[in-house]
């Protein structure tokens, strides 16, 4: 395993399939990723090189993933929660924010949206302070959740 | 797709801006699509919703926006026993 960031990369995997580990890199930046350092597409984690983790852990460090991404995704979503549009209207109620319909399902809207306003998924909390259904009174969300929204 | 820069953002202009900044009285407009430019910052809108016109306040977070945003047009679904209620 290779430990870069906070993220492991499994050995076995090509270094391709391996940086879409990271929260925020997808195949496309991945492969762009591999050309500007000059890392061939078929190398595996296992065989890369002292300096070329280097630069790789440089180059990422740069980059706006995992937890940075994620805490500007949650900003831009409170942004629009804060001002009450309609979008971060949408956001709390878990619904779709684009204007898809709703008759049926809009189970991908049900997943996500909202999510982001309750909190941090449980998987990746350690402190079980965090685990109430609600948030606390004093938290800055607890406004957000006992309002009534229409 | 975003609208060309080169045309600046849609807006509508609105009669006795001054003095509603002054004087705090609410503008009551059914410009939905104006765009809230940085002179409506403090202003007191009323907007259409197709029915009745809500009040919001403009904040400077706001800006940007367009002002149709912060009035929603549709009202939630509440189950009603009877029909006559």
């Amino acid at each position: 395993m290779l430990h870069l960031l906070g993220v492991n990369l499994p050995d076995q995997k090509l270094v391709q399939y391996a940086l879409p580990f990271f929260y925020g890199i997808g195949q496309k930046t991945s492969v762009k990723i591999l050309a500007s350092l000059s890392i061939h597409k078929t190398a595996k984690v296992a065989e890369l090189s002292e300096s070329q983790i280097n630069q790789l852990s440089t180059l990422l460090s740069d980059m706006k993933i995992e937890s940075d991404l994620r805490k500007q995704i949650r900003a831009n979503i409170l942004h629009h929660r804060s001002i009450g549009s309609y979008v971060g209207r949408r956001h709390a109620m878990g619904l779709p924010v684009r204007g898809q319909k709703t008759k049926n399902n809009a189970l991908t809207a049900r997943r996500l949206n909202g999510r982001w306003l309750r909190g941090e998924k449980r998987e990746y909390s350690t402190d079980n302070s965090n685990r109430l259904a609600y948030p606390k009174p004093d938290s800055p969300f607890a406004a957000l959740f006992n309002r009534k929204w229409f | 797709m975003p609208r060309s820069a080169w045309k600046g953002p849609f807006f509508v202009a609105i009669p006795g801006l001054k003095q509603a900044l002054t004087q705090n009285i609410p503008v009551r407009t059914n410009a939905r699509a104006c765009t809230v430019i940085p002179s409506f910052v403090g202003l007191k809108f009323q907007i259409h919703n197709g029915k009745d016109y809500v009040p919001i306040t403009v904040t400077d977070e706001m800006v940007g926006h367009k002002l149709g945003e912060f009035a929603p047009t549709r009202k939630r679904f509440s189950y009603r026993q009877t029909k006559n209620k």
